[in-house]
């Protein structure tokens, strides 16, 4: 037991002095930061001022309210029908995004034609005096066709949102053409909002964010073992390429050796959430006030404690299952070169899991999702997601938890055994028969 | 210390082969306590095998391995201390947490390993480099430290294989002081290695292993004793002749200074000396020579391959 105290001792000691794990703890939040605020930042800024448009109206009578729909500020407006209906990622992204444009009335000139117009507006695209002409033809309310040329076609968001609120004008001015009230067709329009619970349970259960929550314990799954499987493969790995293996097989058997290696490097990476997790927290304490101050719609999910107890559970275990598939990877190759290439193998594991969760969120108290969430290498993704879709009776919980964990001591046995095997006759890379051959031996 | 009718080691009819290869084929050893035993053998002939199944790190196929009398186990591999000889050490790690981690793993307090780590470090000459990072150190420093790593527990048995391997004389003289002070303290040693005249200076019994086999054992002396080789190392001047004659000479070696003489069969050394004071030579070396473990070694490697 102590000379298991001892290997965890130095694997996490070590492991917390290394380069490595400093910088990855400070970069982790930064890149999360590159990586999740910054596109957004980035996509939604509008470098060079506001977009000048000139719109060409053949109707004569429907500039007015594009305009007025095109340079009316945001404020919980809603397109009738926009609300929830298929839109495009675009159309949605230019709601939301900051744009803004500048306007003007093109007039056909007096007894000219649309080519000259266009030829007009086209010298004035080229000279930079504007940046694009829209073209409401006459039949725009019964075909709903417009034309958009500008020299740049790229910037989608603006593109989209000129078309939307082009064509909530459209609608506007359909409706009083048919003497309705655009007024009361919103009303009517307003949406039903059902709010989630379950039978027997006062209160409203925030489902969306316990569906976030089960996505979110995969994905740290994934995200952890994808740091962390990496390191348990090199560290299962060193001793066999620094030859120290013999040494320590000769003081203590494989088995505690890898078992050793996999706690401690499994404490490593949980030091490191809870050094982010710290900080998500303060960042969250003062930012969400931040945030809310701002205008945003931002709040923290609310997650019941017996929740979010599992959700560390299965974590935990989804960890340990993905980290001793990685041990045994590297303890059946020779260097860490060759154990990249089998770590992919690994990585569809949880995966899958994820893929497997989506048909389990629909039918959680299925067959299906009862064999998946037993099957340790995808419970930890799947049985969270049941537990939060519709909580299965407890025995199967237990149960899965109970699989889970016996397939990482059988695992660390396994790869014990490759192990000490494998380092016996290094040099030349095992067949898989030959694996099982060395996991069945003595 | 231990029972010195009882042997520290004993291997009894030990094979293990892996898969249709026999790395070691019905061995069987007794190793005497307080004595430096040495297994000798060419490369390949089953050494590094051996010492696995004596460590614990792999169990025999078939025959019994007991230490103290006891079966292998966890609590006799404190009692071990193992260099294998296939050297390494934790690169990134500092010299002393290093050794503190493997008297652990002998199962030693961290603050009795650190004093152990002290007292060898500074036999050594390593204490400055105690804080040092492993891969800082020079090669020969740092088989030092693994030397260190292997004795700091006291263990009472002690395998080293290849110890000398890539040592300045200086330093293999002082892993020799530290070998025979052991001794002299009552510690087993055995000393694996095919560099015979290291065993030579230091062995008082040897097992010879060949192709899986034992081929000979016994007590350093005995063995040269059983070896009936009949030497002669001459240097003269004159006696032209004398050493032509079939019925007293086998074969003759010319070195720079003198020449080996093998005498034949049943001849004797004195006769030699008296045929070549009669024919006049002028003899100013005549010495008889035992047998080397070296041409012991090749001559029964030799028969034994044949």
């Amino acid at each position: 037991m102590s000379k298991l105290l001892s290997i965890i001792k130095r694997e996490y000691v070590q492991g917390v002095r290394s380069k490595t794990f400093v910088v990855s703890t400070i970069l982790g939040p930064a890149m999360l930061f590159v990586f999740a605020v910054v596109p957004s930042l980035l996509f939604g800024m509008k470098a060079g001022g506001a977009t000048r448009v000139a719109i060409l109206d053949e109707t004569g009578r429907l500039y007015e309210s594009v305009r007025e729909s095109v340079t009316r500020k945001d404020e919980g407006e809603s397109t009738p029908g926009a609300g929830r209906g298929p839109e495009s990622a675009a159309r949605r992204a230019g709601r939301d995004m900051e744009a803004s444009y500048v306007v003007e009335q093109v007039a056909l000139p007096p007894g000219g034609s649309l080519e000259e117009a266009r030829r007009d507006l086209n010298g004035r695209i080229k000279s930079q005096t504007l940046d694009a002409y829209v073209i409401l033809p006459r039949d725009i309310m019964e075909t709903g066709r417009a034309r958009f040329y500008s020299r740049s076609l790229g910037d989608v968001i603006s593109i989209a949102r000129l078309e939307d609120r082009l064509s909530r004008a459209v609608k506007e001015q359909r409706m009083r053409d048919s003497g309705i009230d655009p007024g009361v067709v919103q009303s009517v329009n307003r949406e039903v909002e059902m709010s989630r619970h379950k039978p027997g349970e006062e209160g409203e259960e925030g489902t969306e964010s316990s569906l976030f929550l089960a996505l979110t314990v995969g994905m740290f799954i994934f995200i952890a073992t994808m740091m962390y499987g990496q390191a348990i493969l090199s560290a299962v790995v060193e001793e066999k390429t620094t030859r120290i293996a013999e040494m320590l097989f000769s003081s203590t058997d494989a088995f505690t050796l890898m078992a050793g290696k996999l706690v401690g490097v499994s404490l490593l990476g949980l030091t490191q959430y809870a050094l982010w997790a710290l900080l998500f927290v303060g960042v969250s304490v003062f930012g969400v006030g931040a945030f809310s101050a701002g205008g945003m719609d931002f709040t923290l999910p609310n997650i019941p404690p017996v929740l979010a107890l599992y959700a560390l559970l299965f974590f935990l275990l989804g960890f340990y299952i993905y980290a001793t598939m990685y041990a045994v990877v590297g303890a059946m190759v020779s260097s860490e070169k060759e154990g990249a290439q089998l770590a992919y193998a690994v990585m569809m594991l949880p995966m899958a899991a994820i893929y497997l969760a989506f048909p389990v969120i629909r039918s959680p108290g299925s067959d299906f999702a009862f064999w998946v969430s037993m099957i340790p290498f995808f419970s930890p993704i799947t049985m969270i997601v049941r537990i939060v879709a519709e909580t299965p009776p407890f025995w199967q919980i237990a149960l899965s938890l109970a699989v889970g964990l016996a397939t990482v001591v059988v695992l660390v046995w396994v790869a014990a055994r490759i192990y000490r095997t494998g380092m016996l006759m290094y040099g030349k890379r095992a067949t898989i028969p030959e694996i099982i051959r060395w996991a069945r031996r003595a | 210390m231990s029972d010195p009718s009882q042997p520290t080691l004993l291997l009894d009819r030990v094979t293990k082969s892996f898969d249709e290869f026999v790395a070691v084929d019905d061995l069987s050893i007794a190793v005497r306590p307080g004595r430096i035993f040495g297994l000798i053998g060419p490369n390949g002939a089953g050494k590094t095998t051996t010492i696995r199944m004596i460590v614990g790190i792999t169990a025999p196929d078939s025959g019994r391995v007991e230490i103290f009398g006891r079966p292998i186990g966890p609590e006799m591999q404190n009692r071990i201390g193992y260099l294998p000889e296939e050297r390494g050490l934790y690169k990134k790690m500092k010299v002393g947490e290093q050794l503190r981690f493997f008297g652990e793993l002998k199962g030693m307090a961290g603050s009795e390993a650190d004093r152990a780590a002290d007292r060898w470090l500074e036999r050594m000459k390593l204490s400055e480099w105690r804080k040092k990072k492993t891969d800082e150190l020079s090669k020969g420093m740092q088989q030092k430290v693994q030397f260190i790593a292997t004795i700091m527990h006291d263990p009472d048995l002690l395998i080293l294989d290849e110890l000398f391997s890539g040592l300045d004389p200086v330093n293999a003289g002082l892993m020799e002081e530290i070998v025979l002070e052991l001794k002299a303290a009552g510690r087993t040693i055995i000393f694996s290695t095919h560099m015979m005249e290291a065993a030579e200076k230091l062995c008082d019994d040897i097992c010879l292993l060949n192709r899986s086999h034992k081929v000979l054992e016994g007590s350093l002396r005995g063995v040269r004793e059983g070896f009936g080789r009949n030497a002669v190392a001459l240097r003269m001047e004159g006696g032209d002749g004398v050493l032509d004659d079939a019925a007293l000479v086998a074969s003759v070696k010319p070195y720079g200074d003198y020449s080996e003489v093998l005498l034949a069969e049943g001849a004797d050394s004195q006769e030699l000396l008296r045929r070549l004071v009669e024919r006049g030579a002028r003899v100013s070396r005549f010495e008889r020579v035992e047998p080397s473990l070296r041409d012991i070694f090749i001559t029964k490697v030799g028969e034994h391959n044949a």
